[in-house]
């Protein structure tokens, strides 16, 4: 729900690079977000899209990579991802629990980023 | 040798490495420390529109009888009507309007912990625009966070939110009076919140008549 104010956060800080890396126009972003994030790819990359618009960034290539998720489970000491079967309706309904044990006692170590990576531009 | 080289424009490349949510993250922390500098305890009340948070707040505050020791900071999209409500109990109240946007963030909160005069302030309520997934996302840098959900909001709040509740320190089911007439099963609700959340308080409230509000102030450390 909050697509629209990171998408914001995202093309100011890529104006930004490219105004002071002296780019005459974007050719592309990259970003990482990971799947636990709150984040919807494709409405982010909608926003992205239409942010940029009018700017040095217009018909920029959006470019996202998944991090995946890891956690480590407290209850039985799992270490690694967790299962988000895309196909179940309910995937969302527990996605924080341990694969291996169900217990909810996990901390995530991995899976919450959104990282603008790196930026594609002409001088 | 002369060497021809086509002229037009260089690609290059930015590395920027950014991480968008630390920038939130950082001035969360930085508010922690004013809080713990000040001696401020802190909490930030999560929840739907509707499910009780001005009134929850409300009710601590009447109970609790601190007067102007206690502050909040009220966050909601365009209406000081919260910030009304609140400031009938006699505490120091800010109100924050987002304008559009669904949550608070630490970045307001600091703005608005710079506006407000804290001195002799010892607990604070931050509450959040009405909302159970993005303010998850934003840590404010309050000590405690307070999920309510209510009997009216249905069965399936929490098992639907997972992450939020997930998030909290203490959990609040308000509105218990409406469990009947709503067909919620209240023992349900308390299962799922502790499915998610085992290490969290869960408390059952009704904010008007005041059940279940000393519970809540206990849970929160504000026992005085």
């Amino acid at each position: 729900m909050h697509e629209f104010s990171i998408s914001d956060e995202i093309v100011r800080n890529v104006l930004a690079a490219v105004k002071e890396n002296k780019g005459t126009k974007v050719l592309s972003v990259q970003l990482e977000i990971g799947e636990l994030a709150l984040l919807n790819v494709e409405q982010v990359t909608f926003w992205i899209h239409e942010l940029f618009k009018g700017s040095v960034a217009e018909g920029a290539k959006v470019k996202v990579r998944t991090i995946k998720a890891r956690i480590q489970c407290e209850s039985c000491g799992y270490r690694g991802g967790i299962n988000l079967d895309r196909r179940d309706p309910f995937r969302h309904a527990v996605p924080y629990s341990c694969p291996k044990c169900h217990s909810f006692q996990i901390a995530i170590a991995k899976g919450r980023e959104c990282h603008l990576k790196k930026i594609q531009a002409l001088r | 040798m002369k060497i021809i080289r086509p002229k037009g424009p260089e690609i290059f490349d930015i590395e920027l490495e950014k991480d968008l949510l630390a920038k939130n993250r950082g001035l969360a922390k930085e508010n922690r420390k004013r809080f713990d500098r000040s001696k401020i305890l802190a909490i930030d009340v999560m929840g739907s529109i509707g499910s009780g948070k001005t009134s929850l707040i409300k009710a601590i505050l009447k109970k609790l009888g601190m007067g102007q020791k206690a502050a909040v900071i009220a966050g909601d999209l365009t209406t000081t009507i919260d910030a009304e409500r609140i400031e009938a109990e006699g505490a120091r109240v800010i109100q924050v309007n987002t304008g559009k946007e669904c949550h608070l963030d630490a970045h307001l909160i600091r703005k608005a912990i710079d506006r407000m005069k804290l001195d002799g302030v010892e607990v604070l309520f931050i509450e959040n625009v009405g909302n159970l997934i993005c303010p998850g996302e934003f840590p404010l840098g309050a000590h405690q966070r307070l999920v309510v959900t209510s009997a009216t909001e249905g069965p399936y709040t929490v098992i639907k939110h997972p992450y939020i509740f997930r998030e909290a320190d203490v959990i609040v089911l308000n509105k218990v009076d409406m469990a009947k007439p709503m067909k919620v099963n209240l023992f349900q609700l308390e299962k799922d919140a502790r499915q998610v959340n085992p290490q969290a308080s869960f408390i059952k409230t009704n904010a008007l008549s005041g059940k279940g509000i000393p519970e809540v102030i206990e849970a929160l450390g504000l026992k005085r």
